[in-house]
Order: structure tokens, then sequence, then C-alpha cells
């Protein structure tokens, strides 16, 4: 029986992220190690921001970037280096066999993974909203919900093109998600806005689509105090990220054939033990 | 003769997961990018902090706080890095490399291998340290002169501060024996509540009362305060103001006791259950 | 596209480039598969034979597109595995032995089922058919079991259970019966054979070190040794070719030097030594049966003490040694 290839696509997104899923519910240790001391980390940005007297508005910044921390750090480590793991483990190995999409298993995984992020994200957004009475109001919700999904597509698009480094190489693709970390908070601005780094330096870490992401993000939830500190409009935010979004998706699903096929070639699909 | 081999058995286990920890460490990558992944991760950190300053902070990088906060937040590199490397290891031990189990039947100190695998995570984090110091002193004006460091208290406080960080790392380190996969960054994980309670980035007199009383009971809260001291001669928290060098020193120096006693305790109960339940060789994987 | 010949092979090679880092001195390219050249019909059960790191899990590799060739070319189900392997992949499945795959948090028919649903197979049939090979391998009991809890067979038996859940076409089995006790390698060749019989449109190819599952299961079988193939045909033909020639199995005690002893005595075709612990086994191929006093005269005269002699009836193993030069255990002793 021949099996459409949308029909294989979208089983194996759900059969992926079945075991996210269902590893949430079963070990739920998650909860104190993923949401409740990470926590902890966006309130002590809020207290720099307290200690040197900042505008309240900069406590919101804070709050907002640690809720994004989230996904970034999903991206990074449940699913950019997530083939590494499976190489290790012998996984890899299968789902290269079947005649599967890699995107199909990515998108699985990053289904599963983005339902313990977003409670991670909306748990740091609450207590931080009701703990630290930071000022936050919406003023469009439309483009808001849209900067925000288009967000999230192109970050996934970046966490896959980003993993099909991993079918090549070994630990060397984990210490580099472990460089993308410090780095990434830094030019992105999860902490402070983007254009204090400069135009320059804000439009070279758009390449993240966290960064004008947040921003704005930012600009349409604190409107008055990002009027001077804004990097871009929101509207011409919203074109990047969807071009982003675009641009990443076709990357990754091309940058997956050809990596694979050139670990195929060096033998490292199946190398363990890097 | 059984002290004296349990403690070669110490040595050797110590020694043995040094090189372990280090080999680990260091063979990803050409020396090269190596340096550069160290010089990196530690500047963008430190700078951080810097541009929260910049941005917003009377007198920016001169407001009187930030010497105090800068020196807190670069010695802080490695309650993270220490506190991971040890709890990881019991992970990537566990589930990557399948090499727990046999750990547990050979003659190994576990505490001593434990202990060693953190070795190469402090050098690294050494490493990282000094970086940010040199950035501090020669492009933020951080006013760090070499003549002038109270080097009795600095080593005393750091010997003692090593002690801390090893056997808190080893304490997580039992917990990771007992819990799934995903708890792999949980040192990180301590290390960012740490963040928060210690005073690293702002004083602790900026927190509520009854969240400063946790930071007060945290021994790396005096650690980061002495260090401080030592370094540029002041602290950055008036709550502390009362208490002398030798007092900073003496109350880290107990308390390394104190969290020696209480790692023993967690991991060996950790480890029972661990072993009870089969968990030794566990891969969760998902 | 249907064609009668399942796995073709045309001169296939592979060479792996040591890094400098791990060569140190030794050889820089290690040669894993060299021109090998082979043909496995459609609904035919063949087997690989050869020691550790003759080049069996290289040719796998290949052929289940986990690898590419250095040269040469591979087809399977008509299809180029470099050209286009997400063709091949539909019609073929895999099962490797000492695999520790699949998420240790999730059930036994967890895990199975996750595997179908890569292969696009609904819910509702993969189940079925999950339950039923369960039932097949003896784990039915196990199926709620979360795989970290499962011995090393145990875990076997579901990877096997995975291999056949999908009805591959074309099913690549590698050393699939390692590490297991006798029991369970029994019930996984019993399943091997039935799933065969089953079916004649079914192709095997089973690579293994075992030279009795080779002799019950396969229709043929290829030696290879070094990455090379050195005989190919049905294990009664193979063991055929031998009998002219008469095979003993000497024990020996007290003697050294058995290779210029005996190699040097007339009429030995081959032999292998196999040193225990207080004697040495020698298997020998003799021309004659005529020419055994001259080799018993040889070893009394040097003093050597024949504990035990007898003549066996050709196996595997006395083809691979008269095929191969060497006995197995040496071929996986001498370095690569």
């Amino acid at each position: 029986m021949t099996r459409s290839t949308w029909t294989i696509f979208w089983r194996t997104v759900i059969g992926r992220a079945y075991p996210r899923i269902i590893g949430l519910q079963r070990e739920k240790s998650w909860l104190f190690f993923d949401v409740f001391l990470p926590l902890l980390s966006v309130a002590a940005y809020v207290y720099i921001y307290r200690a040197i007297e900042a505008p309240p508005e900069f406590l919101g910044f804070v709050v907002l970037g640690g809720a994004m921390t989230a996904y970034w750090l999903n991206i990074m480590w449940n699913m950019a280096s997530q083939f590494y793991w499976e190489k290790e483990t012998g996984n890899l190995e299968l789902y290269i066999i079947a005649p599967t999409s890699r995107m199909a298993i990515l998108l699985g995984m990053a289904i599963g993974g983005i339902v313990a992020t977003t409670v991670r994200a909306l748990a740091v957004i609450a207590i931080g909203t009701l703990v630290f009475r930071v000022p936050m109001t919406v003023t469009s919700v439309p483009i808001f919900i849209a900067v925000f999904v288009s967000t999230m597509i192109a970050l996934y698009g970046l966490g896959m093109l980003l993993s099909s480094l991993f079918l090549l190489f070994g630990r060397e693709a984990w210490h580099m998600s472990e460089l993308l970390r410090e780095p990434v908070f830094l030019v992105s601005g999860f902490y402070f806005p983007v254009k204090a780094l400069g135009f320059a330096v804000a439009a070279a870490a758009s390449i993240v689509p966290i960064t004008v992401g947040l921003d704005a993000m930012r600009q349409l939830l604190f409107p008055a105090m990002m009027s001077d500190l804004r990097f871009l409009p929101p509207e011409a935010e919203l074109a990047i990220l969807a071009g982003s979004a675009v641009l990443f998706l076709t990357l990754a699903q091309r940058s997956l054939a050809f990596l694979e096929q050139l670990a195929r070639r060096e033998g490292r699909l199946t190398l363990r033990g890097q | 003769m059984r002290r004296g081999v349990r403690s070669r058995e110490t040595w050797r286990s110590l020694r043995i997961a040094a090189w372990l920890g280090w080999q680990v460490e260091s063979n990803w990558a050409d020396p090269f990018v190596f340096a550069i992944y160290s010089v990196i991760k530690p500047i963008a950190g430190a700078l951080i902090l810097v541009f929260m300053y910049v941005v917003v902070a009377r007198g920016g990088l001169e407001n009187p706080l930030f010497p105090a906060i800068f020196v807190g937040n670069a010695f802080f590199i490695y309650v993270p890095t220490v506190l991971s490397g040890i709890s990881w290891s019991i992970i990537d031990d566990r589930e990557h490399y399948g090499m727990l189990k046999y750990m547990y039947v050979a003659p190994l100190d576990i505490f001593a291998y434990l202990a060693g695998r953190g070795i190469a995570k402090a050098v690294i984090a050494t490493i990282a340290l000094v970086i940010t110091l040199l950035l501090g002193v020669f492009a933020l004006g951080v006013p760090i002169e070499f003549a002038s460091i109270d080097w009795p208290l600095f080593i005393g406080v750091s010997l003692f501060g090593a002690a801390i960080l090893t056997f808190l790392g080893i304490l997580l380190g039992g917990i990771t024996l007992i819990t799934a996969r995903h708890s792999y960054y949980v040192g990180e994980a301590v290390a960012g509540a740490l963040y928060l309670f210690c005073g690293v980035v702002f004083p602790i007199d900026v927190l509520p009362a009854w969240l400063r009383w946790i930071g007060q009971a945290i021994p790396l809260t005096y650690w980061l305060e002495a260090l401080r001291r030592a370094m540029i001669g002041v602290g950055a928290s008036r709550t502390l103001d009362g208490l002398s060098d030798a007092g900073l020193l003496a109350i880290v120096a107990g308390s390394s006791f104190g969290v020696a006693g209480l790692a023993y305790v967690c991991y060996r109960l950790a480890e029972r259950r661990a072993l009870g339940r089969g968990l030794i060789d566990m891969q969760t994987m998902y | 596209m249907r064609t009668d010949v399942a796995i073709r092979t045309e001169e296939l090679t592979r060479v792996f480039r040591v890094r400098r880092r791990e060569a140190k001195g030794q050889k820089r390219e290690v040669v894993a598969l060299d021109g090998v050249s082979l043909s496995v019909a459609r609904g035919e059960l063949m087997g690989v034979l050869g020691p550790n790191g003759a080049g069996k899990t290289t040719m796998i590799k290949i052929l289940s597109t986990l690898l590419s060739p250095t040269s040469g070319r591979a087809e399977v189900a008509g299809v180029d595995v470099v050209e286009d392997p997400w063709e091949v992949r539909r019609h073929i499945g895999m099962v490797s032995g000492g695999e520790s795959s699949g998420y240790g948090l999730l059930t036994v028919e967890e895990n199975l089922w996750m595997f179908s649903q890569f292969y696009g197979i609904d819910s509702k049939t993969a189940r079925a058919r999950i339950r039923e090979l369960l039932d097949i391998v003896g784990l039915a009991d196990r199926a709620r079991t979360k795989i970290y809890h499962l011995s090393t067979g145990m875990r076997q038996k579901m990877n096997f259970v995975r291999g056949f859940m999908t009805e591959p076409e074309i099913l690549f089995l590698d050393e699939p019966t390692l590490g297991l006790d006798v029991q369970t390698a029994k019930v996984l060749r019993d399943y091997v054979g039935e799933w065969m019989r089953d079916r004649g449109d079914r192709t095997l190819l089973l690579t293994t070190h075992a030279m009795h599952e080779a002799d019950e299961l396969c229709d043929r079988v290829a030696i290879i040794d070094q990455g090379r193939i050195l005989a190919c045909d049905a294990p009664v033909r193979l063991k055929r070719s031998l009998q002219r020639d008469a095979i003993f199995r000497l024990r020996i005690g007290a003697l050294t030097d058995l290779e210029s002893l005996i190699g040097g005595a007339e009429g030995v075709v081959r032999f292998a030594q196999t040193p225990r612990e207080d004697h040495t086994e020698v298997d020998v191929i003799l021309s004659d049966e005529n020419r055994l006093p001259e080799v018993l005269g040889a070893i009394r005269n040097r003093g050597g003490s024949l504990l035990s002699l007898e003549k066996r009836e050709p196996t595997l193993e006395d083809v691979f040694l008269s095929v191969v030069g060497h006995g197995f255990e040496e071929s996986e002793e001498s370095p690569q």
C-alpha cells in the first residue's frame, strides 16, 4: 500500500511530538527546573534594574525578555542539538531510513517542546506582571499575535537550520549551541532595548528572529518608553519576521538535505561517541 | 592499611576524573576555536550587565555600584560552570556514554570522581574569569590593582568557596541520579536561582525582607562579598557592612563544612534510591 | 519499479579516511569494502558471513542509505541508493543487533507506534500489527513496560518487531541476534524463517558471524573478509565443494610451532589452530584422507601428544577456512 507523502508527513509530526508531550507528564520535575528556577533568574534582572532605579517599563522589558529566553533555549537545546542526541542513542539512523521528511521529525519535536516552553514563558509573564507590578497593555492585539507567531515560525525555522549541522558535526556543534547563548542574549536585546547597541549591531543581530520580535512586542506593550528606544517600526519588523520565516524554512530544507548527503558520504550519520 | 588504600583510591579517582573531564571539555575542537569559545562567552555575559548600566544607571559605568557588581558577576562564572559541570557529568556518563554503571562497578571514590570532573570546568571558568577581569580593568575602568589585593583573604575565601561549589555540585549530582534527562541543566537552573539571592548583580538590600533572609542563609553571598572586598576593597551590600573581613571568611569556612555534610547525606540518599530502583543505567532520552 | 533483482551491487567500494589525530602512525585509509559485486533475487534470504570488521555492517549501511559508497553502484528495489535514497526507503526496513535505540520513558507499544507513524501507517493498523508481533516474539506481557526497564534480549525483540511491523519489501538484519541468549535467538530465527515463507516476494539480507545461523536460514551465503566477497553460493553447495577434501579436528598437547610442523606437511590444504587452556585445537583440511598418518607422524616425532582425533563433515567454518586461508577467530584477531 502506498501512502501519500502528506500522510507520512503529518503522522510523523504527531508521532515525534508524542514522546515530548508524554515525557512531560511522566517526569514532572521539569516544572521545577524549567519553570520555577528560571523565574528566579528573571527576577534577578528585575532587581538589577531596581537597584539602578530604572523606570518600571524596563522591568517589563526584562520580564518579556525572560519569557522569550525560554524559546531560544528550547531551540538551542531541544531542537538544534537534538539530532546529536538521537545519533548517540542510535535513533537517528532509524529516522534516516524511514521514508519521511526530516522537517516533519523536527516539527514534531518543536511542537512537543513548545508545550513546556510556553508554560515556562507564560509563568514568567504572569508572575512577572503580578509580582513586580509591571504595567503592560497591548496597543494592538492582532499585530501582537502576528508578531509573536511570525517570531515563532522564523525562530523554529532557524532551529531546523541549525539542527542540520548536527547531522554532520558531533560535539563541536553542541558547544556552538552553548556559545550562542550569552552572545545572543546580549546582541538580541533580551534584557535591554537592542538599539542601545547601535543601529549596525541591531541590524546584524536581526538575523536572530527574537531580536526584532522582542523589539516589536516591546513597542506594542510599552509604546511610550519605546518611542525613543525602538529599533524599527513594528510593521517593518513584522515584515522582516515574515521574510525570515520563509528564508529559514527554505534554507533548513535545503541544508538538511545537503548536510545529510555530506554526512552520508563522510560516514558521520552513524558515528557515535564524539 | 585500609585507610591508605582508600586515600590512594580517592587520589586516583580525583586524578583520573580531572583528566577525563579535561578530555571531554577540550577535545571537541582545535585550540583556536576553543580559545574563541572561552573568550566570547564570558565577555558577552559581562557586557549584558555593562549595557544595562549604560542604558539606565545614573552615571552609567561611573555609578558607584558598578565595580562591586562587575567583580561579583565575574566571580559568579564559577557557579554555573562548576555546578553544571558536576551534575552534568552524571547525566553525560549515564545517558550519553553509558559509563556510569561502570564507574559504580569500579573501585572508585565517587565523590572524588565527581570533584575531579568539576576541576576541568573550574579551569575553564578561571580562564573566563581572568578575561572578564582584564576587560573590566582595561576597558571599563574597574579599579582592581594587583598590589592592593588582600591576598590572604582572597586565597582563604577562594579555597573554601571552591569546596562549597564542589559539594553543592555533588548534591545536585545526587538529584540528577534520580531524575530524567531533561534536568540536564539542573546545575545552571540552580545557579540562576543563586544569581537572584546571592547579591551577584545587585545588593541584597534591594530584595524584599522576606527574600533577603534567603540570600543571607546562602554561603555564596558571603563568598562573593569577601571576594569583592579582597579585590577592590569594598563590598556591595549595606546589609553585610557589619561583618568584618575575618567574619566573612569564618562564615564561608564554617559553611563549607556544613555544605559538605549536607551534600554527603543527600548524595548517599539519592544513590541508595537510584540503586534500589535500578536507575544507574537508566536512559530516558526523549 | 518492480524487478526480479531486489539488491544489486557492482564493484561497491567504501574507504574510510582516518583523521590525523587518531591515526598517529597507523594507516590513514581503511578499505571497508573493496569492489563488492553481489546480486540478491527477490524472495531470497541472503546471508553475509564474516568476522568482525569484514565489512558486513558497512555494506548494510550503504544499502540502507546511511552511508555513501566511495565508488561503485548499489541498487535496492531497482533504485540507486545514492541517486534516489528517498525512494529506496519506501521499500526497506532494518534491524541492527546490540541496539539501545528508543525512548526510555515510553512503553514498548508507544515506541513502536511512534516509529510506525514515520511510515504513515494508520494507528489502528499499526497497533494491531504491533500486538500480533509482540505476541509472536513473546513480549506481549511487556507491551506497557517502559523500555528502560527491559533487558537486552527484550529490547532486541522490540527492535525486531520495529523492523517487521512496517512490512518492508526488503529487510536488512545486521547481526540481529548479537548478545542474545540461545533461546531468544532461536525464537527470532524461527520468526525470520516463517516471515520469509509467508510471502514469496519478501527479500532479506542477513549479516552474521554465527555460522549456524547462516547455515540454518539462508538460501545463499556470501563469505566476506577484509571487504571482499570470497565465495557465494548455497550453504549445501559450499560445503559440498569441500567434500572431496578430508576434514579432521585434532587436539594436540604440549607442542609449539605447529605452523611449520603441520603447514609443512604433505597433503595439507589448509589448517587453523585455536589455543585452548591446556591444548591446541587444530582443524586440518587434507587433500586426501590417506595423508593423515604423515601428519600424525610429524606430531609424534616432534614429541607432541595427540589427545583426540575426529573426522568431521564440512561446516561453513571449514568453508571459511578453505576460502580465506585462516580460521574465523584468527581473522578477528588480526589488525585491520
